[in-house]
């Protein structure tokens, strides 16, 4: 029986844009994330994605204005603001960044940077923490031996198994993946997938992997999450999504839109995801919404639960429709 | 092997430079408007016997091309010539000078890059705060004063608590050690400052400009993400990853020591290499001006090929 | 790391002048520092052409006793012949900022000259002229112009020559650098496919991508010449005949002014240095920051994000 690791409640990021005003980047998103789940975070790119995973380690400029609450093990770590989040970044929650391949200091080895988190959180020193680290990296794929080389010594695949070695220094129990197979060729990519499962599988690790691919989602992933424009459109399992999706949005993702390319990526839905930097009135979706009604224009939709761990915003699923 | 590649090619550079740099060098001061031979009557007292055998030194009777090869020649041997002034070789005149300068510049320098690193990266860390800005606004306007202006104005300011110049106080009299470096250190305080204040703003904004783009970088995020506290990212991190154009740019300043600061050398009357060259310029003492240039520019060479190799040698990423 | 303007050339509207002018302009007027520094140096020119109508006496003019101290009238003082200071400061504005410009234009003129024929033709003559270009990098530039003025003799002319002299190897390195990085782009690519001969490659598509840079670097230029005046001058390399900013710090030292504790004649002028020199600075690296973008982020700042408490944010 896995409990629940990580609850988000109605989180807010605005950016301060530098002529006026500011940019509503994430707009009340919630999630919950069981220990040991793969939970997937879809959407194109600006959709907010990435700036809500940073939010969840508070990784945000001094630029951004954050509210919600971000609940780790019963405790909202996001009440604080940086004092009360620094504390669990790394020990708790970790993170892999996009393009990870710049994610490590060019003047240290490998080994050195891997250590330094284990260090800095009490979780080892000295040679047990060397000794940990050459067993991390072994367990991502990667030689022990390896760990007193430079990172530009290591391949862009290397890299990023290395890169999630060191993000399982201090044994976290939250894993933010952001595209972390999106530079990477295919047969890579899939030893990383295939990693990932593990990882979660065997350790207990939970997983929540950002990305706009939507077949290694599909592969990935137990249950995700739909992003458009700043909040959450759609969440539930992965079968729910894929045959029976409730926002059009997610159908269009989803859907089976007959593609000889045998790609569905998000790039082939015409038109442009609105602004943020100003308010919006009715739905986001509805300018690209190919079923959209007059409701749709003057009332933005709640996210609504339409059966256990099954919401989505779209007035079609609200009974008192046009 | 690819490193000894790079090792080659830059001391191939180097030496070809620094031959150039001879071969101008004789051009600059043999063949000028008003050349040498014409100049001897103006080294004042030149009696007929010193100007005889002066040319006979110098080989000014020959043509420019022997000319060159006796020069070539001379070098080889370590020969700087003798000056026209007072006699003495070149080679101890400068090395006397030189003597004198590299303590009063070296202080300054260091000065200089110390507190301009400090600032920079106060500067970089603390951007968008007072701090921050004062920093960089103190560095810009102390870079605006021109060197002697600010030796003069510190003068003026200082009347009277600090010497006026020299390099020692000629009425003291039979100091010990000591007291002997307490008047150095008394004389050699307001010179070396004002070249460290005109120097720093230099390293403030460039370490400042490598410090921001270094916070850019992944690898901080990644280091903010691991929950280090901010000082250890800025010190242990980015500061490492930003020094690399810095110690370029101090290696090259060390080339530049020797060459001392005329304007600094005339204010406090600092008998260095700059104040050599302003009264040898005077003097039309050309063989102490071409040796001076000679050692200036090899020195400068040198310190270039130096930078050169410490990036190299610094940087893991280098290729080249 | 290259600088563009937006739009391929090829593609314009409106001559390359404006456009530059537009380009640099636009730069400049988000920059509060770089507007700061255009006004004083505006400021400092307009004096310089109207010193004439407004510099209340000449330049030989006795005012009175000499070293007078600055006051209601005269308000900045008497120089040690009497002469005023401030009317001084106008006419000396002239030389000063006249030599400065000059220098730096024969700087951009050879310097750019240089840099183009290296970047573009590369090869043997890439290599001949940039290690000319190190040698004089090597060179103590102080003690050179010394040599080279005490010889030929100090008249405006020729210090305007000697200052440019000294000063075109910066431009040469980076417009050597930016006309390499713009040779191997596609529409020079194309236009040599079409036919263009060499000069048209660099007037029409080379130089007005160097140009911006080009800017940039003169103001900084205009800086350094400056300054070489005023230390020329301190050595008594300048004109006889002509007063300048550099010549009026070089009368007073001269003049024991120190001893005499008349700061007025020394503080001035050299102030009027300065800040000619913060003002080219100011735009200069205001211009070399826009034409060099490098990232505006900064993962690490003095504060972190801002926290809003719940009860007080807007509803979304």
């Amino acid at each position: 029986m896995s409990e629940q690791v990580l609850a988000v409640e109605d989180l807010h990021v605005w950016f301060d844009l530098p002529k006026k005003g500011r940019l509503h980047a994430v707009q009340g998103v919630s999630l919950e994330l069981l220990s040991g789940e793969r939970f997937g975070l879809v959407g194109e790119s600006g959709c907010g994605k990435t700036t809500a995973i940073l939010a969840l380690m508070g990784l945000l400029p001094s630029s951004a204005d954050v509210s919600g609450s971000i609940i780790l093990d019963g405790e909202d770590i996001l009440a604080g603001g940086e004092r009360s989040m620094r504390p669990h970044r790394w020990k708790d929650i970790s993170m892999v960044f996009q393009g990870a391949m710049n994610a490590f200091n060019p003047v240290q080895t490998v080994g050195a940077q891997l250590v330094e988190p284990m260090e800095f959180h009490g979780v080892a020193t000295g040679d047990a923490a060397k000794k940990a680290a050459g067993e991390l990296l072994e367990l991502v794929g990667i030689a022990p031996e390896r760990a007193e080389r430079y990172p530009h010594e290591f391949s862009g695949g290397m890299r990023q198994r290395a890169a999630i070695a060191m993000a399982l220094a201090c044994n976290p129990k939250v894993l933010l993946a952001d595209e972390p197979t999106t530079a990477l060729d295919v047969m890579v990519q899939a030893q990383i997938l295939d990693l990932l499962t593990r990882l979660s599988d065997d350790l207990g690790l939970a997983l929540v992997f950002v990305t706009h691919d939507i077949p290694v989602i599909a592969e990935l992933c137990s249950r995700a999450a739909v992003m458009y424009a700043g909040e959450i459109v759609e969440t539930g399992a992965m079968e729910t999504l894929y045959h029976e999706p409730r926002h059009p949005y997610s159908r269009m993702l989803f859907g089976a839109i007959p593609d000889p390319e045998g790609e569905k990526d998000v790039v082939s839905i015409p038109g442009a995801p609105p602004r943020l930097d100003r308010e919006i009135t009715g739905c986001p979706f509805a300018p690209r919404c190919d079923v959209a009604f007059e409701r749709c224009h003057g009332e933005r939709p709640a996210l609504l639960e339409l059966a256990p761990r099954h919401s989505a915003a779209c007035h079609l699923n609200d009974g008192a429709a046009p | 092997m690819r490193g000894i590649d790079f090792i080659l090619k830059r001391t191939a550079f180097a030496l070809i430079t620094v031959f150039v740099a001879v071969t101008f060098n004789f051009v600059l001061f043999r063949a000028l408007p008003g050349d040498a031979i014409t100049n001897l009557s103006k080294v004042p007292g030149a009696s007929p016997a010193l100007r005889a055998e002066l040319t006979k030194e110098f080989g000014l009777d020959k043509s420019k091309w022997e000319q060159y090869l006796v020069y070539l020649r001379q070098l080889a041997t370590g020969n700087l010539g003798v000056s026209f002034s007072n006699q003495e070789p070149v080679t101890s005149v400068l090395f006397h000078a030189i003597g004198n300068t590299i303590p009063m510049v070296l202080m300054g320098t260091l000065f200089s890059i110390i507190f301009g690193t400090i600032t920079g990266v106060l500067a970089a860390w603390k951007r968008r705060t007072v701090r921050g800005y004062g920093s960089v606004w103190l560095a810009l306007g102390f870079y605006s004063l021109p060197t002697h202006f600010l030796g003069l104005m510190l003068l003026l300011l200082t009347a009277g608590y600090l010497p006026r110049g020299g390099r020692v106080d000629e009425f003291l009299f039979n100091p010990g050690l000591v007291a002997h470096w307490v008047d150095v250190g008394k004389h050699m305080l307001l010179p070396s400052l004002t070249l460290g204040l005109v120097l720093y703003g230099q390293y403030t904004l460039v370490v400042r400009s490598a410090m921001l783009e270094t916070l850019g970088e992944d690898f901080v995020l990644t280091a903010r993400a691991k929950g280090l506290p901010d000082r250890t990212i800025v010190l242990r991190h980015a500061f490492r990853n930003a020094m690399l154009p810095v110690i370029t740019l101090i290696a090259l300043s060390m080339g530049y020591i020797v060459a001392g600061s005329i304007l600094i050398e005339k204010v406090f009357s600092w008998p260095g290499v700059g104040r050599l060259v302003s009264q040898s310029v005077d003097r039309r003492d050309w063989p102490v001006l071409q040796g001076t240039f000679l050692i200036l520019t090899i020195s400068v060479v040198f310190f270039n090929y130096v930078a050169d190799l410490l990036y190299y040698e610094f940087d893991p990423r280098i290729t080249t | 790391m290259s600088a563009t303007l937006e739009n391929e050339p090829g593609v314009e509207t409106g001559s390359s002048a404006q456009r530059l002018r537009t380009a640099v302009w636009g730069i400049l007027k988000d920059r509060p520092s770089a507007i700061a520094g255009a006004v004083m140096l505006a400021g400092f020119v307009l004096v310089a052409v109207f010193a004439p109508v407004l510099a209340p006496h000449g330049i030989h003019e006795i005012v009175g006793p000499p070293f007078s101290t600055p006051g209601a009238y005269p308000p900045l003082g008497l120089d040690d012949g009497g002469g005023d200071i401030l009317s001084l400061l106008m006419w000396g504005a002239r030389i000063s900022l006249t030599v400065g410009f000059a220098a730096s234009m024969v700087a951009i003129l050879v310097g750019g000259t240089i840099g183009v024929a290296a970047g573009f033709f590369g090869g043997a003559t890439d290599t001949i002229l940039m290690r000319i270009t190190d040698y004089f990098l090597a060179i103590p530039d102080v003690p050179l112009m010394i040599v080279v003025a005490a010889i030929w003799g100090p008249s405006l002319l020729h210090i305007v020559l000697v200052i440019g002299l000294l000063l075109w190897t910066s431009t040469a390195r980076i417009v050597r650098a930016q006309v390499k990085s713009v040779r191997e782009r596609v529409y020079v690519k194309r236009a040599r496919a079409l036919g263009a001969g060499n000069a048209r490659i660099i007037f029409r598509h080379v130089l007005p991508q160097v140009a911006p840079l080009l800017v940039a670097n003169t103001v900084l230029t205009i800086a350094v010449a400056i300054f070489d005046e005023t230390a020329l001058a301190f050595l008594g390399l300048s004109d006889p005949s002509k007063i300048s900013w550099g010549k009026m710090i070089k009368n007073a030292t001269e003049s024991a002014a120190i001893s005499a504790g008349a700061w007025w004649t020394i503080v001035p002028p050299g102030i009027c240095v300065a800040l000619v020199i913060l003002a080219c600075t100011l735009m200069g690296q205001a211009l070399e920051d826009a034409l060099n973008p490098r990232l505006r982020v900064a993962h690490l700042a003095a504060r972190g994000f801002r926290l809003l408490p719940r009860t007080l944010r807007d509803d979304a």
